[in-house]
């Protein structure tokens, strides 16, 4: 995982639109959800750091997330994005991949 | 060898990579080296664990295998000998079938025939994994051991004033593991990714070990008492 570049994560997560993709989503103290399927419309990066980052999909649904702060694209094309605080605790995930998460 | 007869054998059941150490780690420490045969059964890989170095070098995806081999360098260290996984996972074990879990403990006290089993209290274990690992355990307990003895585990030292929690004091064995510190902090930094967070345990080995405390507290669950009377479980 390394420090979010704004400009690449967005092109990252344009590779997502347009398809069916798995999701892994938590904040980490509260809750978490696995493995849901959507057909991704549109993504988006916002703010200069941590990030924001909203997905709309199937043409009805928003998932947004705030406080990301670092990403990593895995050569499997999975894409995962999370935030941590400066003690490496993790506050949030957002995972993409084209096939399930192990659950 | 020993023969089956006389090996003493200690069947631990707990959820998460770090329950054996932080909790009790002088005291498997302790009757591993003793020569007591010990088993470890964790219920998950701690894959939902918050918290992921510092700096962070793990993420979602990676955690549950970084664990399961920080859990085994743990293990070399405190002496278990056998580690298995229940492959469940972190944060969903209260929502496994009560029947089915309480099965698959039983299968490993039926298989070991252990003389002591470790397990969380169901109410006083903290987190909901804790108390649905040790619900299971207990009724596994009850439904196969011919012998043995069962005991949870306990946080620090809150049972050295066992009334607090509606248990007397001949419920408590409290065991000295003064002479096992070392092997804890070895499994405790084994747990980096847990650990890296506090920093007492990164320095020296001896400011390092003098945040242990010299015993460790159980209370009697079931079972007949061992011989060891108040500070020994077996």
């Amino acid at each position: 995982m390394i420090p979010i570049i704004r400009s690449d994560a967005e092109q990252q997560l344009r590779k997502f639109v347009g398809a069916d993709a798995y999701i892994h989503s938590e904040a980490t103290s509260y809750i978490f959800a696995r493995n849901f399927k959507v057909r991704i419309t549109e993504a988006f990066v916002a703010g200069e750091g941590p990030y924001r980052v909203a997905l709309r999909f199937d043409g009805h649904g928003w998932l947004r997330m705030e406080a990301l702060t670092h990403y990593e694209a895995e050569e499997q094309g999975r894409l995962l994005l999370a935030g941590y605080d400066d003690r490496g605790r993790m506050n949030v995930a957002l995972h993409l991949g084209k096939e399930p998460f192990p659950e | 060898m020993k023969n089956s007869k006389t090996q003493r054998k200690l069947l631990a059941v707990f959820a998460h990579p770090d329950d054996e150490t932080f909790i009790c780690g002088g005291t498997l420490a302790k009757y591993a080296a003793e020569g007591v045969d010990i088993t470890l059964v964790s219920a998950t890989r701690g894959e939902m664990g918050r918290r992921m170095g510092n700096p962070p070098y793990l993420n979602r995806e990676s955690m549950g295998a970084a664990r399961e081999s920080e859990l085994r360098e743990a293990c070399a260290h405190l002496g278990v000998r056998s580690l298995h996984f229940l492959d469940i996972r972190d944060k969903t074990v209260e929502f496994i079938d009560e029947a089915v879990l309480t099965e698959r403990v039983a299968e490993f006290i039926r298989e070991l025939e252990p003389d002591v089993v470790l397990t969380f209290h169901e109410k006083l274990g903290g987190h909901p994994d804790h108390c649905a690992i040790g619900k299971a355990t207990t009724a596994a307990f009850r439904r196969t051991a011919v012998r043995g003895s069962l005991y949870f585990i306990s946080f620090g030292d809150m049972m050295a004033q066992p009334e607090r929690y509606g248990y007397s004091r001949e419920d408590v064995v409290r065991v000295d593991v003064s002479r096992h510190l070392q092997a804890k902090l070895a499994a405790f930094r084994a747990h980096r990714c847990q650990t890296e967070i506090d920093e007492w345990v990164w320095r020296s080995n001896r400011e390092a070990l003098s945040g242990f405390g010299k015993h460790e507290y159980f209370t009697r669950g079931a079972g007949k008492s061992g011989n060891g009377g108040a500070h020994d479980l077996f």
